[in-house]
């Protein structure tokens, strides 16, 4: 076994471990057992980071990949299959390190904070063991290299999402949330289920290596139609776990979970599983379902901006606007800019981990006050939270020199390209939608900073009768400070202080890459590169990371010379006469293996044409989306400006002048009405339906059958006691009766007998005479 | 060995009719020990079992008795019938990967039946008597390789079962006794007509006699070819497939002969229900797999997707009349009719995945239904009362109950890392990969949403929120400050007590440990269940004719 495996193991199972301690043992601890909560992931996070160094530091192969497998079931032998086993194993590559490091960091960070966040609290021991298994299964979900590994860790950390949402599950709310959030993603998860049973009876494999090489050999049985449904119903996994449309509902009320898991779970590592998912099984989604997902990504990264815009809530804002950005890496996994989505999956994790602790540092110096309208001022107070605040909300906005700007950029990049390369039209709604959110969440996060930290403390505007705060309240905590003055609030201590700058620290674009408009130039998108697909309009020929030089070159060539790609629509003039011709022919088919070879690809080499056409429009479409992207950011922040530091334009009159606008916003465009009057009304009504089919009906028929039966044998009763049993009685009466006539015959007297017997020998003449004369 | 472990517990009873009914602990105790006999002979055959050999039937000029274990075969009763040949019923017993693993459920369960009766307070002597009865004729129905032996002691279930219902249990209980007794009676009256029918068709290979074997019936080659129930017999073979089915599918319980169910456990004490969710209703299952399918398999071929639709039904319609219910134990009845459609899924898919994942389904389900129905009874015993609005809050008051309800309502909604979710789910895999039941394993995935719906909202509505205006239960401000719950007439412990963690904490080991590690179960039935998909095959049906 490989040593960065043994690691990987510890790694997974150490903060197991700690929920193990912590959930039986935290009652008997000094301080309830936080320090071996925080210890652990402190070892975990270590380890983790040696794993990054020695993989991504010093191996620095784009290629690097150590794997490791056990027989978990042995199915035997299978009739009609052979030898069947079900494998359970773990995969190192580069993605994979990253992703450990990036979780035990925000982990270890969370838990650090907590000690601060949760003193004190009724259940604190339970919190840790909650994260401990919290970080389990996220870690389990970026080790495991098969789809049955990864359906068990995501239910998983649907589990302790639900846990932690119902933290407080003493209050109605949360524990509505909890089970909405269970649900909604059991939702996406069946979808999911769908897709890997799809390539499970094609395969007989959970694993995601030997499922591409089949796909790749073109051994996938069923229809084309069916691979593409595979890839979305797979991509319904990622809409509920990144609540992406129409799943997306849950997020924002699991915000009812205390701030620290908000942070660690619902915006910087769960939410983002659904993408590094998608990421995992990109190579084989379809040109189709990847449209899908653009789709889907843009849309909800335009919807969730747009109602960010009006909440009053801290941490609603900052839900709205996970799901705004979590749609901004489906949206680039759609349009396969592979890399960037991933890059801006990680540069989100640090900033907006960075933007909920630092909510939380706010609501805990507020006493629980989580409406902005009551906040202010809080600059002065909190000048760590308000520096490093303000840092991650750039980095949100997307400003140049921070990390948001370059992996957001590479994103818009990659849907501009994809618009064009996929021959424009309706796909320039997508990088469209992405531009416009962009402006709107630099307005959002403009408001937000302006609210909190700048003008004066407005806490004593509050209405006194206004008992919407305390969303995240403590049960320790009284609830009888909604005057506290802002000069009451104080900066939190060091151990919540430490992850704001870390994080921040980390919300920096030289992290990442050397130059601070172009993050391709970085260690990041060098190292994970996009992969090449293994069932592009070749399947059959495209080799997974073994494509022949000719082979790729070709299909560059191709490539760039029909920039309608699989679709083949349109063709450059230069050289049409190549190209339209062998686009008409390949359309969806085979590959060319023919073909001269080609100048310079764009950093990595594509042999199919649809990909390395994207690829290179994206790369053409990079510096005009730096252009148009910070226009858009700085429009935003200027209207925010204009808005809230001018009063130019007065916010509440602006609401009341375009009022149903402003309530389709403020109510997150009714999507909980709607979902509540139709799928959780209509499974009610159905489930009482059949409740009462089920007692009146079939139960009925069968106590309609025991009455029936009843009244057959009364029936037959009655039959029985009338006519057979008259019928016994009446031979019983008859015979009695003739009896009691006959016995009278029987007087014993000898003459009697003898005159009878004479009667009887005459008569027996007289007959025998009358048969003689006839 | 197998006829100690079915006669145990009538010679424990034998021992109880001895015992005075005043000494109710002895009673208990000889009854405990029984089971856990039972129990330790159970892991004896588990260790002494070679989980290699495929059992189900005998290969051709092999022994008659094929690769069973722990063979016990004795000649039982021979009728000379005159013209009609002569009637041999044989005392036949034998496991394989099928039995084996319920062999080792039903003294699991046993065991956690005595346990849970010890608070019954009425008729000790009685109850105990007719409980190991019915364990007997529970574990006797496992093991038995004679079709006549198989519905003796099938038959003898229902006496018990009646009385224990009918006696022991709720208000409505005589209603309840009686539908559940007549139901199964209706089912088996016709099993003996296909009995009597399969004996006049098949003939021992070796001895050439007909035969009760159900070993030989499971081998084609055995059947009389002109025979009633012989291949050329065509529709009558169709009709004793169907009532067969009928007959084992009430003990499943199907829909639409499932109504008995929820009367029954609404109606019968906690221990019944945990036997009744937990053993019996396997054995429609079992029998179905034992006998239905491999005796008629060509029957069975053509079933496959009205088998698919029917345990597609029992999820969907069970999930959904479980979320309408207000009585917990009814909603746990329900979810039981629910989850015992994923094992009709799972054998529809006639392969080897969605078999595997029927029958560890049946294991686990009688291990977290155990569980769910003696949870039940936790909160019934304390409040009197299951309506499930009449709580709230408890996860507050009874922390470590709601940590073992926790663990036992995600274990039933499929859970990963718990056992029920690895059975479901190859009852998924292997009812997809079959293109007949595949439309019917995609709408099935639904019964995953429900399933999850009706349980979080229960444990919601029960253990999260505060206290209910009109809960059954009080609050009391305890000396050290803190709310304390407080049952009217309750005088034991409030939350779980050392003879129900006992019950609850090794099942809830038992549905961890095989929800990560499931091999030791598996291990034993793969090879069973792949030489029944071969016998059950197609393939070999064709070869044959």
């Amino acid at each position: 076994m490989h040593s960065l495996i043994q690691l990987s193991i510890a790694v997974l199972l150490l903060p197991l471990l700690s929920f193990v301690i912590l959930i039986f043992f935290n009652k008997r601890l000094p301080r309830r057992g936080d320090f071996i909560g925080v210890g652990i992931l402190g070892t975990t996070f270590a380890l983790s980071l040696y794993i990054f160094w020695s993989v991504v530091v010093q191996a620095y192969d784009p290629a690097f990949r150590v794997a490791w497998d056990f027989t978990w079931i042995d199915f035997g032998n299978v009739p009609g299959v052979g030898p069947l086993v079900i494998k359970m194993g773990i995969v190192i590559d580069n993605l994979t390190a990253i992703m450990l490091a990036m979780v035990t960091l925000i982990s270890f960070l969370v838990h650090l904070y907590s000690t601060g966040y949760m003193a004190g609290d009724k259940h604190y021991g339970r919190f840790f063991a909650y994260l401990g298994i919290f970080t389990f299964s996220m870690l389990g979900i970026v080790l495991s290299d098969n789809l049955f590994a990864i359906y068990i860790f995501w239910e998983l950390v649907g589990l302790s999402s639900y846990l932690l949402i119902g933290f407080y599950f003493e209050k109605d709310s949360a524990a509505d949330a909890q089970k909405k959030a269970f649900l909604a993603n059991r939702v996406g998860d069946i979808g999911m289920w769908l897709g890997i049973l799809i390539l499970y009876s094609q395969f007989h494999t959970f694993s995601y290596q030997e499922i591409f090489a089949n796909l790749a050999a073109g051994k996938f049985g069923m229809s084309e139609a069916w691979l593409t449904a595979a890839g979305i119903l797979l991509f319904m996994g990622c809409v509920g776990k990144s609540a992406q449309f129409p799943l997306h509902v849950w997020l924002p009320d699991a915000m009812e979970g205390p701030t620290p898991v908000s942070a660690l779970i619902h915006a910087a590592t769960m939410v983002a599983a659904g993408v590094y998912f998608v990421a995992r099984i990109f190579v084989l989604l379809t040109a189709d379902a990847l449209h899908v997902i653009a789709f889907i990504g843009a849309f909800t990264a335009f919807m969730a901006a747009t109602i960010a815009i009006t909440q009053h809530d801290i941490k609603r804002v900052l839900a709205y606007s996970t799901v705004s950005q979590l749609g901004y890496m489906v949206l680039g996994l759609g349009v396969g800019a592979y890399s960037a989505a991933l890059f801006h999956l990680v540069t989100h994790a640090f900033f907006k981990a960075c933007l909920f602790l630092g909510s939380g540092a706010i609501i805990h110096a507020m006493h629980h006050e989580q409406d902005m309208r009551w906040m202010g001022g809080l600059r002065k107070n909190m000048p760590w939270t308000f520096a490093t605040f303000t840092l991650a909300t750039l980095a949100l906005a997307g400003l140049p020199l921070t990390s948001g700007f370059m992996s957001k950029d590479a994103i818009l990049a990659g849907a501009i390209g994809f618009a064009n390369a996929e021959g424009g039209g309706i796909y320039y709604l997508i990088p469209f939608l992405g531009f416009f959110s962009a402006m709107l969440t630099a307005f959002y996060m403009g408001r937000q900073i302006w609210l909190v930290f700048f003008g004066e403390s407005r806490t004593h505007l509050k209405p006194a009768d206004d008992h919407h705060h305390g969303h995240d309240a403590h049960a320790a905590h009284g609830h009888d400070d909604h005057h506290e003055e802002a000069h009451g609030v104080h900066e939190v201590a060091w151990n919540m202080r430490t992850p704001l700058v870390i994080l921040a620290a980390l919300s920096i674009f030289a992290v990442y890459s050397p130059d601070p408009l172009d993050g391709a130039k970085g260690w990041f998108m060098s190292m994970v590169p996009t992969p090449e697909t293994v069932v592009g309009s070749a399947p059959g020929e495209a080799q997974p990371h073994e494509t022949s030089s000719a082979a790729g070159n070709a299909a560059h060539l191709l490539a760039e010379a029909v920039p309608g790609g699989t679709h083949g629509a349109e063709t450059d003039a230069h050289s049409e006469g190549v190209a339209s011709e062998a686009a008409s022919e390949e359309h969806g088919s085979a590959a060319p293996v023919h073909g001269t070879t080609h100048g310079e690809a764009h950093g990595h080499e594509f042999s199919d044409p649809r990909q390395a056409a994207i690829a290179h429009a994206a790369h053409e479409a990079h510096n005009p989306a730096i252009v148009i992207s910070s226009i858009m950011v700085v429009l935003g922040i200027s209207l925010a400006l204009i808005v809230y530091v001018f009063r130019i334009i007065d916010p509440d009159k602006t609401a009341q002048s375009i009022r149903p606008l402003y309530l389709f916003s403020f109510n997150k465009w009714y999507w909980d009405e709607i979902y509540q009057a139709t799928f959780i009304r209509g499974s009610l009504v159905i489930s009482k339906v059949f409740s009462w089919f089920d007692t009146n009906i079939i139960d009925g028929i069968v106590n309609g059958v025991a009455v029936v039966t009843k009244k057959v044998a009364f029936a037959s009763g009655g039959f029985d006691k009338y006519v057979v049993d008259g019928t016994v009685n009446f031979t019983a009466f008859f015979v009695n009766t003739t009896g009691g006539i006959l016995k009278k015959l029987q007087t014993g007297k000898v003459q009697t007998y003898v005159v009878l017997l004479m009667l009887a020998v005459i008569g027996y003449f007289v007959y025998y005479f009358t048969q003689l004369i006839s | 060995m197998l006829s100690l472990i079915v006669f145990l517990p009538i010679l424990a009873g034998l021992v109880i009719l001895a015992v005075p009914s005043s000494q109710k602990q002895i009673i208990r105790m000889v009854s405990l020990l029984a089971a856990i006999a039972q129990g330790v002979l159970a892991v004896l055959i588990w260790q002494g079992y070679d989980a290699s050999l495929p059992g189900i039937t005998a290969a051709a000029g092999g022994a008659p008795e094929g690769s069973f274990q722990f063979i016990e075969r004795l000649p039982w009763i021979n009728l000379d019938l005159g013209t009609m040949g002569s009637l041999n019923i044989e005392y036949f017993l034998g496991v394989d990967g099928l039995s084996i693993t319920m062999v080792i459920l039903t003294a699991l369960i046993s065991i956690i039946g005595v346990l849970s009766s010890w608070p019954i307070q009425k008729q000790v002597k009685g109850y105990f008597i007719l409980f190991n009865l019915l364990s007997t004729a529970m574990m006797g129905c496992f093991v038995a390789l004679d079709f006549f032996l198989f519905y003796v002691f099938w038959e003898l279930m229902l006496l018990p079962m009646y009385f224990l219902i009918g006696i022991w249990g709720g208000p409505n209980r005589e209603y309840a006794a009686i539908k559940f007794f007549l139901y199964t009676l209706f089912g088996s009256v016709f099993m003996l007509l296909v009995m009597i029918g399969l004996y006049f068709s098949v003939t021992d290979p070796v001895t050439g006699n007909h035969t009760f074997s159900l070993v030989a019936m499971a081998s084609q080659e055995n059947y009389i070819k002109d025979a009633i129930l012989g291949p050329d017999n065509v529709m009558w073979r169709y009709a004793a497939f169907i009532v067969l089915f009928i007959g084992f599918a009430i003990k499943v319980p199907m829909f639409p002969f499932h109504t008995w169910l929820p009367d029954a456990h609404v109606e019968a004490p906690t221990p019944i229900s945990v036997i009744l969710a937990g053993v019996l209703l396997k054995l429609g299952t079992y029998g179905m797999m034992r006998i239905n399918f491999p005796l008629f398999p060509e029957v069975f071929q053509a079933s496959l997707y009205v088998i698919a639709v029917l345990g597609a039904i029992n999820i969907i319609y069970g999930a959904f009349c479980a979320l309408a219910q207000q009585d917990l134990k009814k909603m746990v009845a329900y979810s039981s009719i629910s989850h015992m459609g994923y094992v009709l899924l799972g054998l529809a898919a006639a392969n080897t995945e969605g078999m595997v994942g029927a029958l560890y389904q049946m294991f686990n389900h009688g291990t977290i239904t155990a569980m769910l129905f003696l949870l039940v009874g936790v909160i019934y015993d304390r409040a009197h009362t299951r309506q499930i609005d009449k709580f709230g809050g408890l996860a507050s008051y009874m922390p470590v109950y709601a940590a073992v309800v926790t663990i036992a309502w995600f274990a039933s909604l499929g859970l990963p890392g718990l056992s029920g979710f690895i059975s479901e789910a190859f009852v998924f895999v292997g009812a997809f990969s079959s293109e007949t039941t595949r439309n019917v394993a995609i709408v099935s995935v639904l019964g995953i949403v429900f399933g999850a719906a009706y349980l979080l909202w229960s444990l919601q509505r029960m253990f999260l929120g505060k206290r209910k205006p009109d809960a059954a239960y009080d609050l009391e401000v305890g000396a050290d400050g803190h709310e304390h719950i407080h049952f009217h007439d309750w005088k034991g412990k409030l939350d779980l007590d050392a003879r129900e963690l006992v019950m609850l904490v090794p099942l809830a080991v038992i549905v961890i440990f095989l929800g990560i590690y499931p091999m030791p179960v598996l291990g034993m039935l793969t090879s069973s269940i792949n030489k029944l998909v071969e016998v059950l095959s197609p393939v070999v049906m064709t070869a044959l004719n």
